[in-house]
Parts: C-alpha cells; structure tokens; sequence
C-alpha cells in the first residue's frame, strides 16, 4: 500500500514535472519580435479578466493623427496616489505623466522647463520669480494659473501637514502670484539648490481648492482612463497637452505585479513593453533577447555599512579605520554588484555628480596587518565580536556576508543579523545599532545627505558622527552661491570622510532597465520613476 | 518481586502494542540483537528501505561533513562566483563564489542536529506532559490541555513566525521553536494513548502497591505508550526539518552565512536566472531527506504493527 501510493505521487510529479518544461520551453517560440502595443486578442491567456483593455486598444483616433501605440509598463502597485504622499518608483512615475512639476531635471542631473518656462532669480539668490506656460490646462478643462502653484506649494509646505515636504521647504518665507502667470518664490536663507527642491518629486501642480487629490486631475500628458488598484492604471493621451507634439504615444498603461521576475516574464512574453529598476540578475538574463532594448542609467544609490562614533567601539576612530583597512573593494564589487555600478570612496558623494565628485585623496589598500595592529592598539587584541544588523532587501544581505569572512581575517568576528525593513527601520532601531548597513536613495544633489545623515544633528545621523570641521564645510558647501567654492569644499569633505567617516560606502548601484524595441525615444533617469514618456514614440 | 514482574509483564501483553518492555528481565534478546532485528523489518519494505538508507547516509554526512567537504563553508573563490557544475564544483557555486556541494554537505550537520534535538526535548517535554495530564486527569488537565488547544489551533508556521518574531532571529529561537510547536502535539498523543490504559489492572496494581507518581508514569504506563510515540517522534523529526528549512527560507530562522538549506534555497532565489544550480541542489536536499524520514516514520510504525 505504502509503497503504490508513494509511486502514485512520483508518477503524478514526473507528469506534472513534464507539463511544465513543456510550458517553459515553448515560451521562446511565441513571442513574434514585431509585438505591437495593442491587439488584445493576440494575448487572451496571458490576462484573463480585463475590463479595461478594450478601452485602452482602441481609443478614439487622436485630432492629429500622428499620436499611436500603448506603452504598457510592469511596476508594483500603487499604494499612495496622492502626489504630496507618493514615495515609490511607479507612483511617482504614473504621477509625473498624470501630473506636470514646475521646473524638470534632466538625464544630465540639470534642471529644465516645464510648467514654468523661464525664471529669473536675484542677486542675493533669495528671490525666485517664475514665468509659466500659457493656455495649459487641467484635465477637467479649467485653466492652470499662478494661484494653482501657490495652493500646490502652500499645501506641501504646511508644517501641520505632516508631508515628507514641510522640512524641505521650511525655507521658503512666502508665494505670491506677481500676475496671472507669474509667480515670486522668496526664501530665508540663500540655497543654491532650490530649483531641485521645487522638482522635489511631490511638488506636482494640482488644481487650486481640490479637494480630494486623489482624483487625478492634472495637467499632465496624459488623463486617467481607469484606475482598478492592484490591477492597472489605464492612460490616454491628453490631446490639450502645452508642449506641441507631446506626448507622441497613444496611451500608457501601467501594469501592476507583485513580483519582478513576473514582470520580466511578461516582457518576454509580449504582454508588457516596459520593466524598470531590474535586478542585475533579470538583467543579465534579458540580454539574449531579441527585440528588446536593455537600458542604464549611473545612480547615487548605495548602501553605507556605518559605525557608531559616540559610544564604544565606534568611539576609537581606529576600529573603523581598521574596518576600511579590511576591506577588499573590488572583491565587495564583483561578488555584490556582478560588476554593475561603481565602486565607492567611502562618501555619498558619487561619480555621478561629476563636478563635485572627486577621486583626489587615495583609498588605502587592504593591509591586514595593519588592521590588526590598529585593533591591537584601540584596545582589542584579541579581536573584536559585533552584530552586524541589517535589511532582508536588495544586496544587502550578501553584503553583510562578504564582510564577515573579510572581517574575519582581521580579527573581527561578526554576528549577521538580517531583519525585514519593518524591524530594521522600526523604532529608529537603525539609528539605535552600533554597526548596521543602510540603503540610500539616488537624489539629484548630494548635498541632502551631507544635511540629514552626517551633520552634527542631523536627522538621520546614524553613526552619531559629530565633526566641527565636516560641519563647517557642509555648512558651506550647502549656502554659499560661488560654485567654485562649494566644488572646493565638496572635495575637502570627502577627503576628510575618506580619513576618519564613520561610512563606508562599497558600491554605487546601476540603474537597469528593459524596454520592446518598437519604441524609441525612452532616457532612463536615476531615479526610474522619474523617467519621461513624452518624448517616447513607437515605430512599427 | 516476582509478582510485580508478572504483573508488568502482563500489563505489557494486555495493552498488546509493545513488542518489549526495555526494563524486563525475561526477555532473551539484547538491545544490539533487537536493533539489528528491527533494520531488518524495515528493509523488508522498499520504501522503508529508501527511507532508512536516505536517512544514514544524511546522518553519515552530518557526522563525517567537514571531512569530505572539498571548500570552507564560507570559503569565497571570487574568480569562481556563479560557475556552473563542473569537475571543480560539483554543484557549482553561488553568486558569491562559495560552492553549493560544500555547503549542503556542512549544511547536513545544521539542519539535522537543530531539528534533531528540538524534537527530542520537545519529545521529552510532550511525554512528560501527556503522561501527566492522562493520568492525573481532573483540573490540571483540563487547564493544560486548553492551553494547548489554543496554541494547537494556530497554523504551526503562523505560531512559528509570530514567536520568531519576539524572540528574534536566531539558532536558539528555532531550537525554542520547535519545542514549543511541537511540545502540545506529542503530549496529546502520548496522552490519548494514557487515557486508554490508566483504567488498566496493572495500574491499579501499581497504585496499590503505594508506588509514587514518577514510577507509575514512566515505569508503568511509558512502555504502553512507546510504539506510538516512535511514531509520532520520527513523524516530528521529518516536520521539524521542514519547519527549519522553511523559516531559513523565509528568513526568519538560522542567519546567513549559516549553510541552512532553506536559507540557501532564499539567497540563490534572486539569481535563478544566471545560476538556477545554486538553488535547486539545497531545494532538492529538502526534498530528499524529508521524504527519506517520513518514508522511515511509515517504516516504523508499520514495524511496530506487524511485531504486534
């Protein structure tokens, strides 16, 4: 009896086994290299219940006549949609098609028009006035005037809020409307980076008075068709949008999956044209793959593994120099990154920032010796036992393995414990641990986390570093409106990080992208949720 | 004396499951002769054969591992990451050039001692337990045994991550994990298989002769209660390697760079794609071993029946 049922179950499991190398290995046939946009019929297996595909396949033909072809993209789902709360790649990028910000960055990191056209600012750097966009308008047909930026930026700086952007800009003193399409910014202190702050990625223009922001009414290159969560946000072009011959596509329709080896799998299969912020392995595994265009974009990006500096052991600055003098960076590089990114100078100024970025003051090389005998002079010739704490997200995990066996040889004996983000960010238990790995996000401008995670008091300080002379350079660095000097102490900053920082930064992370071949145009930005489809346009 | 041995012995036939009472005198064949004689019944059936062979060569790897493993656990070949199978490596390695075979092979002695000895003390404890509540029935009972109905009521993963989650992860959560999952479940076994024999001559007998509670428990009623609780042990044993794999795999149990199997099956799982090898050999190692020690639990048990 035993043995009859347990040969039941391997025969049902061979059979089975079958039916699904035979699903697998016929993918590679299917998909035809010209997969348009659109028929839905061609793909009815793939997404069984879709109400609204029909809508989106065949909209009604654009008054050009030029606009054609859907771009559907694979992303998470949306959790927030209102744009003062919105965090995530894919909610910022349905929102910066639905919506428009006042001044863009670009590819290159600079700042470009966008409902503003043009913009002067004062002597003294504190006064910004901004000539906007004539004849735009909303989606609901009302027209967009000075008083819609001033309710917009009222709204997100509004320090009762309780939105991410009130700190960000506490600066401003005061938004008046010099005249219908005219408006005056005036802050309190010089900042040579506001035009980045105002393209901060919440500050998209609403309409003045909404009052529920989660209605989608922009001015955006494209409208909302429908919006089923946890399914697909459906997009049609906005055929009243100001910029002449933008957008160039159909429609838009964002897909939503929970899991990006889905995503990539449906980009394979012909059901989506567009994946972003791939992993370097899905990556790698597109690149055989005819039709489709594989896409990178330098980033600020890192993950910094930090030492406490204000208590035992962190507080003797030779542990951490010791734990720099262990470290085999270009082994971290390959085993982590696979050789995607760059390696990073233990400051979270990047190469891509390439006037500030400096490569001036040498990494020391690994020298174990050296190691131990700066641990045998702070106190621990014995070596030294630490936790290690860090997220179960991204690379982390592996790069908290490769630094224990490389810490190992120089005495240092650490403890890896890996958290889900909930516990790890929980209870500000990250600022709390003496020795953590943290993720940073990729900003437009370095100076953000010079101000939040290494000043004395900043924020987020996390390895409680607190340095008079870092201070004054950032200080700086972050006021001053002569250029050459915030370069000049840029450098000297990351100099003095590379000497005694409580940081080490292995890596800088890529970008990565795939989109179908029938469509052209597409620049992908740092932060993928930022990238642009207006100028993307799809060739049969 | 010789009427209490008769009366044990007796006892022992009545209830009719035990095919020994360990503490007997009258029995001719020794502990080794008897081993040898079970094996035997075993490997009569195939399947119990598959499973008693999976079962010691696991155990033998566990025990000789560091000896054959050819790499160090951690050992990092970084010009090696991410090789396929080859003479070098027999099941590759992993994107951060550790080989897979090594680190299944140590990995053995993990998985099977913290699931062994979790379910030896919670077998320890549950035993204990149930022989407790069956025979002294009443208050005490009746608070333990809801107890364990409401932690019995919760899915064992749920219990399992919920408790993981205070205590924080490590190898002595699993360890306490699994006693306190499975502590309930072998308690109510050994205790339904009490209930049964406590109304029993023999036992009267006992309580008569002014015995004192530990010598009625595991001199009396234990060895009615050992076919069963070999069964439910080894059953355990086979859950509890699975429940150790799956919370390494959901990351919650024994922490990187620890060989876990489960761990590794998560870690190799964002590089499937470029090296589907590093996850599939510590996945079909799970596979194996426990299908090896239910198909030995089924052995047992079917043993156990047929020496009745």
């Amino acid at each position: 009896m035993q043995t009859k049922n347990i040969l039941k179950a391997i025969f049902t499991l061979v059979i089975l086994s079958t039916f699904l190398l035979q699903a697998c290995g016929g993918q590679p046939a299917t998909p035809e290299p010209t997969q348009p946009p659109a028929p839905a019929p061609t793909q009815p297996a793939a997404e069984p219940a879709q109400p609204g595909q029909p809508v989106s396949t065949e909209p009604p033909a654009p008054a050009g006549g030029e606009r054609k072809g859907v771009l559907r993209v694979a992303t998470q789902p949306l959790v927030q949609v209102d744009p003062a709360t919105i965090s995530s790649d894919p909610e910022v990028f349905a929102a910066n098609h639905i919506y428009d910000y006042l001044v863009d960055v670009t590819p290159q990191n600079t700042i470009a028009p966008r409902l503003a056209k043009s913009w002067t600012v004062s002597e003294d750097g504190l006064v910004y006035t901004f000539q906007l966009e004539e004849g735009v308008t909303f989606h609901d047909g009302s027209p967009f005037t000075a008083k819609d930026v001033i309710w917009t930026f009222d709204r997100l700086r509004n320090p009762d809020s309780g939105y991410p952007t009130a700190d960000l800009y506490a600066n401003i003193d005061s938004i008046e409307a010099s005249g219908d399409l005219e408006v005056t910014f005036k802050l309190k202190q010089s900042n040579p980076f506001f035009l980045f702050d105002l393209s901060d990625n919440h500050a998209l223009i609403l309409k003045e008075n909404t009052a529920d922001p989660t209605q989608f009414n922009g001015t955006g290159p494209f409208k909302v068709v429908e919006y089923s969560p946890e399914d697909r946000l459906v997009l049609q072009a906005n055929e009243a949008y100001f910029v002449e011959g933008q957008p160039m596509l159909e429609g838009v329709e964002i897909l939503f999956f929970a899991d990006q080896t889905a995503m990539v799998d449906a980009l394979r299969g012909g059901q989506v044209d567009l994946v972003m912020a791939l992993s370097t392995d899905l990556y790698s595994s597109l690149k055989s793959e005819s039709g489709i265009t594989l896409l990178d974009a330098p980033t600020n990006q890192f993950d910094v593994v930090r030492l406490r500096s204000d208590r035992a052991p962190g507080n003797d600055p030779r542990v951490m120099q010791a734990l720099k003098l262990g470290l085999d960076r270009e082994a971290i590089y390959q085993l982590v990154m696979a050789g995607f990114g760059r390696i990073g100078r233990d400051s979270p100024i990047g190469p891509m920032y390439s006037a500030y970025y400096s490569e001036e003051t040498p990494l020391p090389a690994r020298d174990v010796e050296a190691a131990k005998k700066l641990l045998a002079e702070a106190g621990y010739p014995n070596g030294l036992k630490i936790d290690l704490h860090t997220p179960d997200t991204g690379d982390r995990p592996e790069l908290a393995v490769v630094l224990k066996n490389q810490w190992a040889e120089i005495g240092v004996d650490v403890n890896v414990m890996v958290e889900p983000e909930s516990v790890y960010y929980g209870d500000d238990g990250w600022l709390a641990v003496d020795l953590g790995i943290t993720g940073w996000g990729s900003r437009p401008y370095p100076q953000f986390y010079l101000d939040v995670m290494l000043k004395c008091n900043a924020k987020w300080n996390e390895s409680h570093f607190c340095d008079a002379e870092f201070d004054q350079l950032a200080t700086t660095a972050g006021t001053t409106l002569d250029e050459a000097e915030r370069v000049a102490a840029y450098k000297a900053i990351q100099k003095l990080l590379i000497e005694r920082g409580p940081i080490i930064v292995p890596y800088f992370y890529t970008q990565l992208a795939a989109i179908r071949s029938t469509f052209q145009g597409f620049v992908l930005k740092s932060f993928s949720g930022r990238s642009d489809l207006r100028p993307v346009s799809f060739v049969e | 004396m010789s009427f209490e041995a008769d009366v044990r012995r007796s006892g022992g036939s009545v209830d009719g499951q035990t095919p020994s009472t360990p503490t007997q005198t009258g029995f001719q064949i020794t502990g080794w002769a008897r081993i040898g004689f079970f094996v035997r019944a075993l490997c009569s059936k195939p399947a119990s054969a598959l499973g008693f062979v999976i079962f010691v060569l696991f155990l033998i790897l566990a025990i000789i591992g560091p000896f054959i493993a050819p790499y160090g656990v951690n050992e990092q070949i970084v010009s090696d990451a991410g090789q396929p199978p080859s003479a070098k490596h027999w099941f590759g390695t992993d994107n951060l050039g550790r080989d897979v075979f090594s680190r299944i092979v140590l990995g053995a002695r993990e998985i099977l001692s913290l699931a062994g000895f979790g379910t030896i003390i919670a077998v320890l404890f549950g035993t204990t337990i149930g022989l407790a509540t069956g025979y002294i029935g009443g208050w005490f009972d009746e608070i333990l045994m809801r107890i364990f109905d409401g932690l019995l009521a919760m899915p064992l993963l749920l219990l399992a991550l919920l408790l993981l989650g205070t205590l924080g992860p490590s190898k002595n959560s699993v360890l306490l994990v699994i006693i306190i999952v499975y502590t309930p479940i072998v308690s109510r076994v050994v205790r339904s298989v009490v209930l049964s024999v406590r109304q029993r001559g023999f036992i009267e007998a006992a309580r008569l002769r002014g015995e004192n509670l530990p010598y009625i428990l595991f001199r009396e009623i234990l060895p009615s209660v050992l076919p069963a609780l070999a069964v439910e042990a080894a059953l355990r044993f086979s859950y509890a390697i699975f429940l150790v794999a799956s919370l390494g795999f959901l990351g919650v149990g024994v922490q990187p760079p620890s060989p876990d199997w489960g761990l590794m099956v998560r870690e190799a799982r964002n590089n499937v794609n470029q090296m589907p090898w590093a996850m599939y050999y510590p996945a079909a190692a799970i596979a194996v071993i426990v299908i090896g020690v239910n198909l030995l639990a089924d052995g047992i048990k079917r043993v156990l029946l047929e020496t009745k």
